[in-house]
């Protein structure tokens, strides 16, 4: 009855789901050795050691920056969930070497789409920590906050369950 | 309503983990605290705005603050801007 009426008010949320945007090994985000990630600063989230480089769209949404520099990009998912990906730690100071955008600010993406190509060894032997966190910016709006960490991922996998 | 600018010296700008700092300090604050250029100002207190901002070494940063504690938070981020970007 409750959920007839919930529906009937259209305050029932359906579950969002965030797949991997790399292949890789999930870890907890407490793992990344940079407190503003480490502590959750830009939100919660998880971690990805990848094993190759390539990142894709985790949500059907919009491409809210495209870094310049490209190690990172920030999606507005279509249901409004803010995602940070942040390719690597420090990589900032490799001012867009080894990192090919294949989108822009503003350009609209589907699970899937590719929107980094990164040289994951070049960037690796140059003594870059190449661990790529996942952050929901804004993660405080929801009340279910799931993520399936400690194991190995494909693209497309589910990573984080959002609700609430 | 105060206002503070700043000279953005730090050779990277702002980016992930200034504008986490930056996003957690403002956060301590009652006030309303908004980032920005004139053309364009956001909500300090909110991670993606801030870095969709992408300011960068050389630009001026604007701050206005409005609220109870905004000389505290004023005096606060100025210094956090002066000692971090």
């Amino acid at each position: 009855m409750f959920g007839k009426l919930k529906s009937a008010l259209g305050s029932e949320k359906k579950d969002i789901k965030i797949v991997a945007p790399l292949d890789g090994a999930v870890v907890a985000l407490s793992e990344v050795a940079d407190p503003a990630f480490a502590e959750e600063m830009l939100g919660r989230g998880i971690a990805i050691r990848p094993i190759a480089g390539r990142v894709t769209s985790p949500v059907n949404g919009k491409v809210t920056q495209m870094f310049d520099t490209g190690h990172a990009i920030t999606l507005t998912s279509d249901e409004g969930v803010e995602i940070l990906i942040h390719i690597g730690l420090d990589t900032v100071n490799l001012k867009g070497e080894y990192f090919t955008p294949l989108v822009k600010t503003g350009d609209a993406v589907k699970v899937g789409d590719g929107l980094i190509n990164f040289d994951i060894e070049a960037i690796k032997v140059l003594g870059y920590d190449t661990i790529t966190p996942v952050v929901i910016c804004n993660s405080s709006d929801y009340t279910q906050f799931e993520t399936h960490i400690n194991c190995v991922v494909k693209i497309g996998d589910e990573i984080i369950t959002l609700g609430g | 309503m105060k206002e503070l600018r700043h000279i953005i010296t730090d050779e990277l700008g702002i980016h992930a983990r200034p504008a986490a700092h930056l996003v957690k300090r403002c956060s301590a604050y009652e006030s309303e605290i908004m980032i920005g250029t004139p053309a364009k100002m956001v909500d300090a207190k909110r991670i993606m705005g801030v870095m969709g901002l992408g300011l960068k070494c050389g630009e001026e940063v604007t701050m206005t603050f409005n609220g109870p504690d905004a000389d505290q938070a004023i005096l606060d981020l100025q210094a956090f801007l002066k000692e971090n970007l």
